[in-house]
């Protein structure tokens, strides 16, 4: 008689503990997934849409074209040029436009010490540093230091540089 | 009292094998949840984008420089492979050969190797 | 006795916990089961992209005769927009043109663009900036709440045009119509395509001019040319094609229902008049010809043929001037091939 109460008392501790534990994996789990789709979801729509821009930008329009905008934008450092084209392509809809956000910077090899450096091309947007950015890039070949830069130490030789645009959604 | 006492351990019993049962197939189910999450994450994950503008760039390298190999390429493969390190986490190197004629046209083979750690990508083309 | 009875009623009360737990759990799990099963929701935006890779970076499929040739969309397996593989957003106006033209049914898309496996509900746009303004082209649903959306930054590549105008009086007007071996009734003036040229392989796609994929477009401006007020008799436009490749090559004349206007292989307007291949009319100010690549595709023509588009006058006396031959080629003075135009594509699935 003692015996099967006690049995029973077992039974009803073993299920609550896994029962308990059920409900917070659940709970956890369905949560956590809806989330971290929902945030992949943009990033790799912006993702595509910056790098189509910059593609799109080092395309030159006609056979004739020495250059692409792109690589005339980076070989005089065009700021203005660049962020006009850039949002200009990037912001165009059916309806109206859409209001995404950028900075950009060229990175460049240093011949000498063999690092690499950077420096901006363009950081007229505000960041508080907590915007969901992600990065876009693109190479391209210039044949000597861009003309109107400040930064000094660009070398003077034909380079690669990689122009990385940070995009983000304001 | 004794034969109520056994029908209450069938109830929790039964009870317990469903909630068990249920947990497995819940779990199966939530797995295929995940396959419009891991779409989004398998395009960024891929470098699709990355590995189409090195390509572009090893072309603008051989309409530029051919398979010339001297101080001026030799800084600008360094270019390539060192920002590529630094900046996209990814070991790039690329290769152009003596032109050959390929079906009536003189082409270079142009070797390109990507490796970000995720994904490997190799490529001989002819440019 | 006592314990008896509170045992009794645990019994119950746990296994009914165990059940509403249960029931709980499960309702959860079902928003996940809708997700998953019924691939609503979140595969929306992974549909939407597949499309737009499907459109801006395939040229589709058949390749040739290009999908976009076909009048029947069951001959139709892909719709692509691209100009060829090789060049990713760089999207040819044809494709474009018979993507959003009222041809296809809803289903058509679904089966030739989405491919899912559920009919899911579409709408694309594309919006090309020219230099002139905007330009939107749309076709699908208005756009619910909730959709899956994708957008693509593209270039459009449109048909190059021989412009033959005044700069070329010099080189095609007779200087001296008068002298003897000009004492002809019957004047031509050739336009030339030569392939073997025009679809050299070195040619980047993205600025190729493709008879078997783009219309021919000739503008004539014939006040330049014609030497009588009355106008010059355009006799009839025909089509001679040449293989280089054969011993004894020479130029014939391509069977073609000439007298029948067809605005699906070509257009012919003299001064401003639609008109068939054989007009017989005068003309006085200009000739435009667009010849459609439905027609080159029946001229069986290949990467070595030489295509002559040839524009013959007779009158009593001459009333024009004009002879010789123009070559439709990569000289920007023959043809103006316009700059490719930014546009872009937005695709939402619902």
């Amino acid at each position: 008689m003692v015996n099967e109460g006690g049995q029973l008392y077992t039974m009803e501790g073993v299920a609550a503990g896994v029962i308990m534990l059920l409900t917070a994996y659940i709970v956890v789990s369905t949560t956590s997934i809806y989330t971290t789709g929902d945030t992949h979801i943009p990033d790799m729509q912006l993702e595509q849409l910056g790098s189509d821009v910059l593609a799109m930008m080092d395309t030159r329009d006609a056979h004739g074209d020495a250059k692409s905008d792109l690589v005339t934008c980076i070989s005089t450092t065009d700021r203005s040029g660049f962020r006009a084209a850039f949002c200009k392509y990037c912001n165009m809809r059916a309806g109206s436009d859409d209001d995404l956000k950028m900075n950009a910077y060229v990175y460049y090899r240093d011949q000498e010490s063999n690092t690499v450096k950077s420096y901006a091309l363009d950081e007229e947007d505000f960041t508080t540093g907590r915007e969901n950015a992600v990065r876009v890039t693109r190479w391209v070949q210039v044949s000597g230091k861009p003309s109107n830069l400040s930064v000094g130490d660009v070398d003077s030789r034909t380079q690669a540089v990689l122009v990385e645009v940070l995009l983000w959604r304001a | 009292m004794a034969c109520m006492n056994e029908d209450g351990q069938w109830i929790v019993l039964m009870g317990l094998l469903v909630a068990v049962g249920l947990f497995f197939l819940a779990l199966i189910i939530n797995q295929s949840a995940l396959v419009g999450q891991t779409t989004a994450e398998g395009v960024l994950e891929f470098p699709k984008n990355d590995i189409r503008d090195l390509r572009a760039a090893v072309f603008d390298y051989v309409d530029r420089f051919g398979n010339a190999d001297n101080l001026s390429s030799r800084a600008v493969r360094q270019d390539i492979t060192a920002i590529s390190l630094e900046r996209k986490n990814a070991v790039v190197s690329f290769s152009a050969g003596a032109p050959q004629n390929v079906s009536g046209r003189l082409l270079r083979p142009v070797t390109i190797h990507y490796n970000n750690g995720v994904t490997e990508y190799d490529e001989t083309v002819y440019y | 006795m006592r314990a008896d009875d509170g045992v009794m009623s645990l019994d119950f009360l746990a296994g009914f916990t165990i059940f509403m737990l249960a029931l709980i759990m499960v309702v959860s799990m079902v928003p996940g089961l809708l997700a998953g099963l019924g691939s609503s929701g979140i595969d929306y935006d992974a549909v939407a992209y597949r499309t737009g890779v499907i459109l801006v970076e395939d040229p589709g499929w058949p390749v040739y005769p290009p999908w976009e040739m076909n009048a029947d969309p069951d001959d139709i397996e892909r719709m692509g927009l691209a100009v060829s593989k090789e060049t990713p957003n760089i999207l040819l106006s044809t494709k474009v043109d018979r993507f959003f033209d009222a041809t296809f049914a809803p289903d058509d898309y679904r089966s030739k663009a989405i491919f899912g496996d559920i009919p899911y509900s579409y709408n694309f746009s594309l919006n090309i900036s020219h230099p002139w303004g905007y330009e939107v082209e749309q076709t699908g649903d208005p756009l619910p709440p909730g959709y899956g959306y994708i957008r693509r930054v593209v270039k459009i590549k449109e048909p190059g045009v021989a412009n033959i105008d005044g700069r070329f009086a010099s080189q095609y007007a007779i200087p001296n119509p008068g002298a003897p071996e000009w004492n002809a009734t019957v004047r031509n003036f050739t336009v030339q395509l030569d392939f073997g040229e025009l679809l050299d392989p070195e040619r980047d796609p993205a600025y190729r001019i493709d008879p078997r994929t783009e219309p021919v477009r000739v503008n004539i401006d014939f006040t330049q040319y014609c030497t009588d007020s009355s106008g010059a008799t355009l006799q009839n436009v025909t089509f001679w094609k040449k293989d280089p490749t054969r011993p004894n090559a020479r130029f014939t004349r391509i069977p073609f229902s000439y007298d029948e206007e067809n605005g699906d292989l070509y257009t012919l307007h003299t001064d401003g008049f639609p008109r068939s291949l054989a007009p017989g009319a005068p003309v006085n100010s200009s000739i435009s010809l667009v010849l459609k690549p439905a027609a080159t595709s029946q001229f069986t023509l290949d990467q070595n043929s030489i295509l002559d588009i040839r524009f013959t006058f007779e009158d009593e006396t001459p009333h024009t001037n004009i002879t010789g031959i123009h070559h439709y080629d990569y000289n920007t003075t023959n043809v103006a091939l316009p700059a490719l135009q930014p546009a872009v594509l937005e695709v939402a699935i619902w």
